[in-house]
């Protein structure tokens, strides 16, 4: 059963979707796109951030994008201590590549098992005042609940990219895995800049989170539904590529929506998975790696 | 640097190294590869530790320890290298690269002015400020890794072999852009070179250094010339 309405709103949908994914990939696409750290506990801290909203929201009612802003400072310096913690016991012995995977293999668990033990495996969704509402231009619809994610995820990769670009710990970043020694002879520290990196990756994670709790109910285990996902969309963007995020975040979302829409949802992974394979057979660097 | 012995692991490079580098002094360091020319800027730069001796920055009767510094302390004091190699960022742009140059907190403040006389010093580079470092020929590669150095408004410069891998026509090009810096800029010039006939074009005197000991000191670079080292390792006399 086709129609052109139902296309429509499809494809609109997919981009909302697109604009929270881009938050969503953002944290990765620094760690893992721009400092070759293999994070996969990258969407425990997201789960984190969800559950930092539900809190605040029972607690004091708190919006949640509200509690994401407030909360970005205390994840970032987590993601420094994480980073400095594996510094420390990994990469300064030169062991990161395996060893490090196990750490934070056993990071995503431990959050991952400390939210089921605190909060129960029960669904949680925080209401805004916004939740139900929505507009429509021509039989489109398009729900305010995956606005505002939207809105919140463009502009974080707007303010990311700036930031890499324009400021010196922004280059100082995108050059650190290329070539360490040479980036200590321009003054900066390396292990430093990273650190910074980190922190700012974590605390993207944790934002985004709080926009996932105000799309979608989330449990403990939901990180699992997004460890491809973030993969898949900063592998191909292009390797540390801010607006290759943005774009592959927007393919992907439109895909899903597409294929949930026409043939089921249990179908939108699968084939998600399948362009970022068909693009890299292509472009082996992503659609904007350098 | 006074008796400076450093190396790697177990390996000794240098053996009671000593030189002198005297304000707004171009000075070239020969050696054919393997005598520890790099080992010795390297120990300037903090980028491998001496065994024993000292190095130091002497200004205004003020004397700064290098060898308790980091590599990014001492390129705060104002001391820039173009490394061997010219370890660029390759998946960068030029003017990324350029701006990169201009880190350390002293040099933050003259960023617009330094990108221009970059710019005009190196035309080549404008063209191609877009461009990633990578990219492009040896030639504008070591053009653009001395522009980068100029970025951090450095009192001294150290040059380590920047005629490696280029045309003779682009040696004799980089070398004398090297000394048209200097005198522009006022810089103090360290330059590690095995090629000796464009080194000691620019040079006002240098040290030759074999098997990591300074074999030779040359007051002029006509000292040098005259030298049986040089006439044995280099002009094959």
């Amino acid at each position: 059963m086709f129609s052109w309405d139902l296309l429509a709103n499809a494809v609109v949908a997919g981009l909302l979707l697109g604009g929270f994914y881009a938050a969503v990939s953002l944290g990765i696409s620094l760690i893992f796109g721009l400092l070759d750290i293999a994070n996969i506990a990258q969407p425990a801290f997201l789960i984190l951030g969800s559950y930092a909203a539900y809190v605040m929201n029972e607690a004091y009612g708190l919006d949640p994008i509200l509690t994401g802003i407030l909360f970005t400072p205390v994840f970032y310096l987590l993601g420094a201590l994480v980073y400095r913690v594996y510094y420390g016991s990994f990469e300064r012995r030169g062991e990161e590549s395996l060893r490090g995977l196990v750490f934070f293999f056993g990071v995503l668990f431990i959050i991952e098992v400390s939210l089921s033990l605190k909060y129960g495996v029960d669904y949680r969704l925080v209401q805004t005042g916004y939740t139900g509402k929505s507009i429509e231009f021509g039989g489109v619809g398009i729900a305010f609940r995956y606005l505002v994610p939207c809105v919140v995820g463009v502009a974080m990769t707007i303010a990311l990219y700036l930031f890499l670009g324009r400021t010196f710990y922004g280059r100082a970043i995108m050059a650190v895995s290329q070539d360490q020694g040479a980036l200590r002879l321009m003054g900066a520290d390396p292990v430093q800049i990273k650190t910074i990196a980190f922190g700012i990756g974590i605390a993207a994670a944790s934002l985004s989170g709080a926009l996932l709790i105000s799309i979608a109910p989330v449990i403990p285990s939901t990180d699992r539904d997004y460890i491809g996902r973030m993969f898949a969309i900063t592998v191909l963007g292009g390797m540390g590529s801010i607006g290759g995020t943005l774009v592959a975040a927007v393919i992907l979302g439109v895909v899903e929506s597409l294929m949930s829409t026409f043939f089921g949802p249990s179908w939108s992974l699968a084939v998600s998975f399948g362009i970022l394979l068909a693009a890299l057979a292509v472009r082996p660097a992503g659609l904007f790696g350098r | 640097m006074r008796d400076v012995d450093a190396g790697y692991g177990a390996v000794r490079v240098l053996h009671g190294v000593s030189i002198e580098v005297r304000e707004g002094e171009t000075v070239a360091l020969l050696g054919t590869n393997g005598n520890g020319k790099s080992t010795l800027i390297k120990c300037i730069m903090g980028m491998v530790a001496p065994e024993s001796g000292e190095v130091f920055l002497e200004t205004d009767g003020t004397r700064v320890d290098l060898t308790r510094k980091s590599t990014e302390e001492i390129v705060s004091l104002g001391i820039a290298l173009v490394p061997e190699g010219r370890r660029l960022f390759p998946k960068l742009t030029v003017e990324e690269n350029l701006l990169l140059g201009a880190y350390r907190k002293g040099a933050r403040a003259d960023i617009e002015r330094n990108l221009e006389f970059a710019l005009d010093t190196f035309p080549v580079l404008r063209g191609r400020r877009g461009q990633l470092a990578g990219s492009m020929s040896g030639g504008e590669q070591q053009m653009l890794a001395i522009a980068r150095a100029l970025m951090s408004s450095p009192r001294i410069l150290l040059v380590d072999e920047p005629s490696v891998g280029l045309a003779p026509i682009l040696v004799s090009r980089v070398i004398g852009k090297i000394k048209e810096l200097k005198e522009q800029r006022q810089l103090t010039v360290l330059m590690a070179e095995q090629n000796f006939n464009q080194a000691t074009k620019i040079a006002d005197r240098g040290y030759i250094i074999v098997h990591g000991k300074i074999e030779f000191e040359g007051r002029s670079t006509q000292e040098l010339r005259e030298n049986e080292l040089v006439k044995k390792y280099y002009l094959g006399v």
